[in-house]
């Protein structure tokens, strides 16, 4: 089987819980005391999907505004991005509208996007409902899945709809229906956005 | 392992047995310090219990920006880390060398690199750690002992905004570690992200490569940075020279990953272009530890011909100074360039043309034109007479009064300019002259790794209850006489006064630090050797037959020896350590109770 490198990062507001999506799909581990990301932490792992191995490069970026600038050397050459948001706080779905604005304008065009809403184990003081949610990512053309890293819901999951997203080798001219193709033109359906 | 006879065990030394089945029971100094695991899950036991900026600090000593300043010149802008020392002389010495020296009109980005003396002696609290991690690099990969290289990447661009109308500033690494190509890359993908986003940047950089594993010689290194992973292989001193395991595979991205077939080895044919003609008689220079300069019109050029003359010994290591960019205002420029003393041993790279006049003096000139015309090939060129070196313009070439002792070699020479008939990728010539030395060096030095492997005492003279033997000495006469039937010959076709070469190299520093070297590793197998004979003895039987005081004296011995072991890391076969602490401790319980207390507590260090 051959393997093939997927970089992938991990987008969204400050303490959302990118990094402890990404530990849990990595060491399956969850820490409640996670210090904020500096820069960008780096993870791989290795899933198999079809006939081939995908080795996810995964690029956890940091939150804080003061990285933002940063954002650009993680998405670029990435075959997808997970955009991350918290159920529990209306502000952090605002954040992620921006990063699909920003990918759409400057990330390579054939990028799988992905929007996660994480925190799903904190149901009662949701701010953000999954129906608006997940309206919002069909009109992009993203996938869209809500996460508990504490939980250890949904997050395989969220790395296994990626992969089938990703075209395979021998057929990469192919298009899928599916995929979420960013233009540097503004697609119709972005009226919703922001 | 049985040995039969000294040639078996000049080889041995070679070996990497103790590689990878590394004693169990020997602790390292890092080792003892039990902290809970750090992050990397799957890393080495040592490696999971380094501190914060443990790693970063195994590959580099700080980062630096310097810019220029209207009142103050060049100063240094920002250290990274903000706890890394530096003294004030270090400092000066990184803000005149990350700078072009002479109005030059680099315009755009620059790489280039310069080498600097320590100012003060600090010591690494990782020190032992690192020396572990060195142990197998070959002798011209190891980390730098009283210096520090500093990579550049030097940008300068018009900007109407600024007050000298323009934007100039460097992004220096500071580390000890050798690896030119792999360093140039790095700063590739970090430079030009930093001069647009600052700070941040740095912080996500230095924030990555402390938690990059470290660098350990043979391994193949994952090395992610801002975004791009750099895949590396640090060469080890048992790789057969001339190979490299790392290709790159077509489809990668280099946005993605990037693979490095090497981490230190620059374009040979490309610096040495512009004195094609004398490359055999530049390597003898180097061999023998001439004094020489390279004066070329860029610090990238002259830092890139440093270490081409430098590497074309390679496996040997050049073991004087040298200095791939050189300025005035270098705190050891009036050392180097007094005229009350020879040239010294060192080889420096400067751009600045006030050295035309300082260093008329010295014996070997190299002068080096604009490269970038490289597609044209070098014309025939004589040696020049260094009288007609003038001050200013002179044309490139070699000045030297220099007799090489060997005979020149046309085939190579032949075989290149083909190539470059034929349009031959650069790559390849480089790989071909890279081989032309390589084999040079080798057919050079293997005469004298048989004679110093046959000064190793036999296996029969090594007693446990006797010091270990000593080698027998270098002997001049005796190493010639070896040349009538096992010289070079053997292995070169080329002619010439081998015998004049092999005398003047005995007395050359690079001489000197090869067989340090290997007197050093030929001394440590012998103490392990004896060490393994101690550890078959029957010891117990043997302080039954003497008295207290002596069975005291042993185990102060014994747990001397151990400590050597360790610290030294001697080549022993694994578990004879671990015999080794058994056989003190049963030594220890044989004796009174009052004793045993005593000479169980840890020793004073």
């Amino acid at each position: 089987m051959a393997i093939r490198e997927l970089k992938v990062c991990l987008l969204g507001d400050t303490g959302v819980g990118k990094s402890s999506i990404v530990c849990r799909f990595v060491q399956d581990h969850f820490d409640h005391n996670i210090s904020p990301t500096i820069g960008a932490s780096f993870l791989t792992k290795t899933v198999p999907c079809g006939n081939e191995l995908h080795k996810f490069l995964i690029w956890d970026t940091a939150g804080q505004e003061r990285f933002h600038s940063l954002a650009p050397m993680y998405y670029r050459g990435s075959a997808a991005a997970v955009i991350v948001y918290d159920i529990t706080k209306l502000d952090s779905f605002q954040t992620l509208k921006k990063w699909v604005k920003e990918l759409k304008e400057h990330g390579p065009e054939d990028i799988v996007v992905a929007i996660a809403g994480n925190k799903n184990d904190l149901g009662d003081i949701r701010e953000v409902p999954m129906k608006e949610a997940k309206e919002f990512a069909e009109s992009i053309a993203a996938i869209f899945i809500e996460t508990s890293a504490r939980n250890a819901v949904n997050v395989e999951e969220l790395f296994q709809k990626i992969s089938k997203q990703i075209p395979p080798l021998e057929n990469a001219e192919v298009d899928s229906n599916e995929s979420f193709k960013l233009t540097r033109q503004p697609a119709p359906s972005t009226r919703r956005c922001c | 392992m049985a040995l039969q006879g000294p040639e078996e065990l000049g080889e041995q030394v070679e070996e990497p047995e103790d590689l990878d089945d590394q004693d169990a029971s020997s602790i390292s100094p890092a080792e003892e310090i039990t902290l809970p695991p750090g992050p990397g899950g799957d890393d080495e036991p040592e490696e999971a219990l380094l501190l914060p900026w443990d790693r970063f600090s195994a590959w580099l000593h700080c980062i630096c920006v310097v810019g220029f300043d209207l009142e103050l010149g060049q100063a240094v802008e920002v250290i990274y880390p903000h706890h890394s020392k530096l003294s004030e002389k270090e400092k000066t010495s990184i803000c005149y060398l990350s700078f072009p020296d002479s109005n030059s009109g680099c315009l755009g980005d620059t790489q280039f690199c310069f080498r600097f003396r320590q100012g003060s002696n600090r010591k690494s609290s990782l020190g032992c750690f690192l020396e572990t991690t060195d142990r197998d690099a070959p002798p011209c990969l190891k980390r730098e002992q009283g210096h520090y290289y500093g990579y550049v990447y030097f940008r300068q661009v018009r900007d109407k905004s600024l007050k000298r109308g323009y934007f100039q500033k460097s992004l220096v690494l500071i580390s000890k570690l050798p690896y030119v190509t792999f360093f140039h890359s790095l700063l590739k993908i970090m430079a030009p992200e930093y001069f647009e986003k600052q700070e941040p940047c740095l912080e996500a950089a230095c924030n990555d490569i402390d938690r990059w594993p470290t660098p350990h010689p043979g391994r193949i290194l994952t090395l992610p940075i801002m975004g791009v992973v750099i895949k590396v292989r640090i060469p080890t001193s048992y790789d057969k020279p001339g190979t490299s395991q790392l290709v790159q595979s077509a489809q990668t991205d280099s946005l993605v990953s990037i693979v490095l077939p090497t981490i230190h080895e620059v374009d040979l044919f490309r610096c040495f272009h512009p004195v094609f003609f004398h490359i055999q008689m530049l390597w003898e220079l180097v061999l023998l530890g001439e004094a020489l300069v390279v004066m070329a019109p860029s610090p990238a050029e002259s830092s890139d011909t440093v270490l081409a003359l430098v590497s074309c010994i390679a496996p040997l290591r050049y073991c004087s100074d040298f200095r791939p960019y050189f300025t005035i205002h270098d705190s050891e420029f009036k050392e180097y360039t007094t005229r009350t003393q020879a040239p010294p041993s060192v080889i420096l790279g400067v751009t600045n043309p006030f050295f035309a006049k300082t260093l008329q003096h010295w014996p070997h000139i190299i002068r080096i034109g604009d490269m970038k015309q490289a597609g044209e090939m070098a014309k025939q060129m004589k040696v020049k007479k260094l009288k007609n070196l003038k001050t200013l313009d002179s044309k490139p070439g070699v000045y030297t009064a220099y007799k090489p002792y060997l005979n020149k070699d046309e085939e190579i020479i032949k075989q290149l300019q083909k190539g470059v008939q034929q349009k031959r990728p650069s790559a390849a010539q480089n790989a071909i002259l890279r081989r032309y030395f390589l084999e040079l060096t080798q057919s050079f030095i293997i005469p004298l790794e048989r004679y110093v492997a046959s000064l190793m005492p036999l296996q029969k003279s090594i007693s446990p209850w006797k010091s270990p033997p000593q080698l027998r000495a270098f002997v001049q006469q005796d190493f010639m006489k070896t040349l009538e039937k096992a010289g070079p010959q053997l292995t070169s076709r080329l002619k010439g006064d081998w015998i004049g070469l092999y005398r003047h190299f005995l007395k050359s520093p690079n001489f000197d630090g090869w067989f340090r070297n290997r007197r050093k590793e030929m001394t440590q197998k012998l103490e392990a050797l004896h060490l393994e004979a101690l550890c078959e003895e029957d010891l117990q039987e043997r302080i039954q037959k003497h008295t207290e005081v002596e069975s005291v004296d042993l185990v102060l011995k014994l747990k001397d020896k151990l400590n050597q072991a360790e610290r030294e890391q001697l080549p022993v076969r694994s578990g004879t350590l671990a015999k080794l602490r058994a056989h003190i401790e049963a030594v220890i319980q044989a004796l009174p109770e009052d004793l045993q207390g005593i000479l169980h507590k840890p020793a004073t260090p």
